[in-house]
């Protein structure tokens, strides 16, 4: 990796360390190799969402280019919001695409993906089941995204009701993750769960 | 009341000039959102013109414990940092580096001109569509309030 990548990193990973919001738990930055190359980042969901209570891991490869293009990032706990692809973590970001500037450092891309959890975009979607029904149904959203929170990012809201469908949908021989996905992308709707995923 | 091409930022062609089909293009795109389907905002405004990086001016740092927003090292004492014109310091090799890719401040975005002709006729285009977007909120709000 180029030094000014790698010098970079180190210089920043003690601005994290020393910053006020690991102090609060808020994010974490680890690394993953001695190289700089890939980093571990951690932010909690931010209070009143429905991601409050839980615990979002993140991949972090820093290119040989940083600081001048952007690191890429993607949630490695499953997720559900809008601008965060459910299947593949993906994120739709516009600092880590285009608005990237090469003052910007990890700890602002944890603090603005937190931010993104505290305010999605659902017309710039990543994920467009998600966004629709964030659009559509706005109480459904909340509920569905507090229940991803609960069983993947350790939230602390069971939804009795939900693990009830997907309990039904397991026994029947489904995936209980695939399971979990049909339901949410059906408005929890057993019947059409069941349909899509046998069709 | 101003004139209706006033009113839309536009002028009246001369003796002789043919419209500029590339702007009404670039005007039905904004006017439509299409920029944004295009993904045209997905890709980074042009390098800086070299002519204005070269003008940047050099000033030498006096103090200790300043940073280089780019690279995040501290200046040596006495060394030498560009000043942008949005009063922004960086190393000249951090920020030459920088304004080859884009021709914005990486502090605060602050753009420099760039050789590219279509992005400079999209970004006045850009500037006068909001300036519309004010005139009619002052209208507006002369009118309702
Ligand atoms: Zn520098
Ligand atoms: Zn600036």
């Amino acid at each position: 990796m180029a030094n000014i990548a790698a010098q970079r990193i180190k210089r920043e990973f003690k601005e994290v360390i020393k910053s006020e919001e690991v102090a609060k738990c808020a994010i974490k930055l680890e690394l993953v190799n001695d190289s700089f190359t890939e980093l571990k980042g951690e932010i909690a969901g931010p209070p009143d969402t429905p991601y409050e209570g839980g615990n979002f891991v993140l991949e972090i490869k820093v290119p040989e280019t940083y600081p001048f293009n952007p690191p890429k990032v993607r949630f490695v706990t499953k997720i559900w919001h809008p601008n965060i692809s459910s299947v593949t973590g993906a994120i739709c970001l516009d600092i880590l695409k285009d608005q990237w500037a090469a003052a910007m450092t990890l700890r602002t891309v944890l603090l603005s993906l937190q931010a993104l959890l505290s305010a999605a975009e659902p017309d710039d979607p990543q994920d467009a089941v998600v966004a629709k029904q964030y659009k559509e149904n706005l109480e459904m959203f909340e509920s569905t995204a507090r229940h991803w929170t609960n069983i993947y990012a350790g939230g602390p809201d069971l939804n009795k009701d939900f693990n009830d469908k997907i309990r039904k949908l397991v026994e029947m021989g489904v995936e209980e993750h695939q399971a979990r996905v049909a339901l949410s992308s059906y408005n929890w709707d057993l019947e059409r769960a069941t349909e899509q995923l046998f069709s | 009341m101003a004139d209706y091409f006033q009113e839309m930022g536009w002028s009246p062609l001369a003796e002789g000039e043919a419209p500029n089909h590339l702007l009404h293009l670039v005007r039905l795109f904004i006017d439509y959102n299409m920029f944004e389907e295009l993904g045209e905002t997905q890709r980074l405004p042009p390098p800086a013109s070299i002519e204005a990086v070269n003008n940047l001016p050099e000033v030498s740092i006096n103090e200790e414990g300043k940073q280089c927003p780019v690279c995040l090292k501290d200046y040596e004492k006495g060394s030498s940092a560009v000043k942008m014109p949005c009063d922004h310091l960086f190393h000249p090799e951090c920020i030459k580096r920088w304004l080859t890719k884009t021709n914005s401040c990486p502090l605060c975005r602050h753009e420099l001109p760039t050789d590219d002709e279509n992005y400079e006729a999209y970004r006045k285009e850009k500037i006068r569509a909001k300036q519309r977007v004010n005139d009619i909120e002052n209208l507006h709000n002369c009118m309702f309030s």
